[in-house]
């Protein structure tokens, strides 16, 4: 019972965007198009569920007043042997993952659900927290992708879903276009929750 | 003290063994990786200039390039090399063929960083094959006078693609053993 709730707060109760508003760089960084969101979505996914198994497991041996840094070397570490496994055996799929790899490095929910949550809980309820977290993490990535995708190149996926009269307004794939999707769907996020 | 001591025993003990993992996961993955990439480089010159047999060489500017020769007749059938300049966000690596008479057999961008959406097209077949039968004199952007059609919103990546294939390929040129007959 209690791992299902730790599942699934990830996504709307807690979740790791639009609630916590963790690992904005990235989220602004990548949501150019959906497939880059995917991307950076499911390797978080991983890399959260891995780092929150192996913290959970250290928790007893880490001093409380080091814990931040040794949390930083064990994803660091951990992290950079995902991206050299990944390059050597599985080329494809980091070819196209492996731009976001170091980004992952940066990430604050890694490290933020490492401190809140793994830091205090057994490994299960730790790795159910970590995979919640993610998918809630890739589904807002995915979301405010779309939108800008759609708005700002005509397509989704790569695929074209807008009428060829539709003159694409860029500036919803650049910079400023990733403030005012994440503002208004925060905006709209808050006034659902108010509404309840 | 001693407790401070500890502390910063415990964290460097935490470190040797990140280090350690990160070490020896590097010593097995890095031979794999550089033969990895190797391959893809001579696969990505073999699809510019198909049946050749590849030597390398340097300029005197320090451009690394590649003779490619006919395996039978040893006759000079063009040269690739990687042209690298920086471009609006990054620096944009590309890989060219010119044929003999250093006229531009085609070009494949091997890494950029541009902007989503405006430089990174650059990556897209419909940029990269206008350049295909250029010479090196047609080799720049219409707003320099040249043929290639930059991207829209992207001239500055457009150019720099532009300007680093043409020094590459001057380059080349001038070296003394390539540009006469052998």
């Amino acid at each position: 019972m209690k791992f299902i709730k730790e599942l699934t707060k990830g996504l709307i109760k807690e979740n790791p965007i639009f609630v916590i508003v963790l690992g904005m760089c990235p989220t602004l960084a990548v949501t150019t198009s959906v497939i880059n969101a995917l991307g950076m979505g499911f390797a978080a996914t991983f890399v959260l569920i891995c780092s929150n198994a192996i913290i959970s497991l250290i928790k007893d041996i880490t001093p409380s007043k080091i814990r931040i840094p040794v949390y930083v070397v064990v994803i660091a570490a951990f992290v950079s042997v995902v991206d050299m496994v990944m390059a050597a055996y599985v080329p494809a799929l980091h070819k196209s993952l492996g731009l976001f790899i170091p980004l992952i490095v940066v990430n604050c929910i890694i490290l933020g659900r490492a401190e809140a949550f793994a830091s205090k809980n057994n490994v299960i309820m730790s790795i159910a927290d970590g995979l919640g977290m993610g998918l809630g993490f890739t589904l807002s990535l995915s979301l405010v992708a779309t939108i800008r995708e759609i708005i700002g190149a005509g397509t989704w996926l790569g695929m074209r879903v807008t009428p060829l009269t539709y003159d694409p307004a860029l500036i919803a794939i650049l910079a400023p276009g990733a403030f005012i999707t994440l503002g208004l769907l925060m905006a709209l996020m808050n006034m659902l929750k108010e509404k309840k | 003290m001693k407790y401070y001591l500890k502390l910063g025993f415990i964290l460097f003990v935490f470190c040797v063994v990140a280090t350690g993992i990160l070490a020896y996961v590097n010593s097995l993955t890095a031979p794999v990786i550089a033969q990895r990439k190797a391959t893809e480089e001579i696969q990505a010159r073999e699809a510019l200039i198909p049946n050749a047999k590849f030597e390398e060489k340097e300029s005197d500017q320090g451009l690394t390039y590649f003779v490619a020769r006919d395996p039978e007749t040893t006759e000079i059938l063009g040269y690739t090399f990687i042209a690298a300049d920086l471009g609006y966000s990054s620096t944009v690596q590309t890989m060219v063929g010119v044929d003999k008479a250093f006229k531009v057999l085609g070009i494949r961008i091997v890494d950029q960083g541009e902007t989503p959406g405006l430089g990174a097209n650059c990556t897209l077949p419909a940029f990269t094959e206008q350049f295909s039968g250029l010479a090196v004199e047609d080799i720049y952007v219409n707003k320099d006078g040249g043929v290639v059609v930059a991207l829209s919103g992207a001239t500055i990546t457009s150019r720099c693609i532009a300007n680093s294939l043409r020094e590459g390929i001057i380059d080349v040129q001038d070296e003394p053993t390539e540009g006469g007959e052998q």
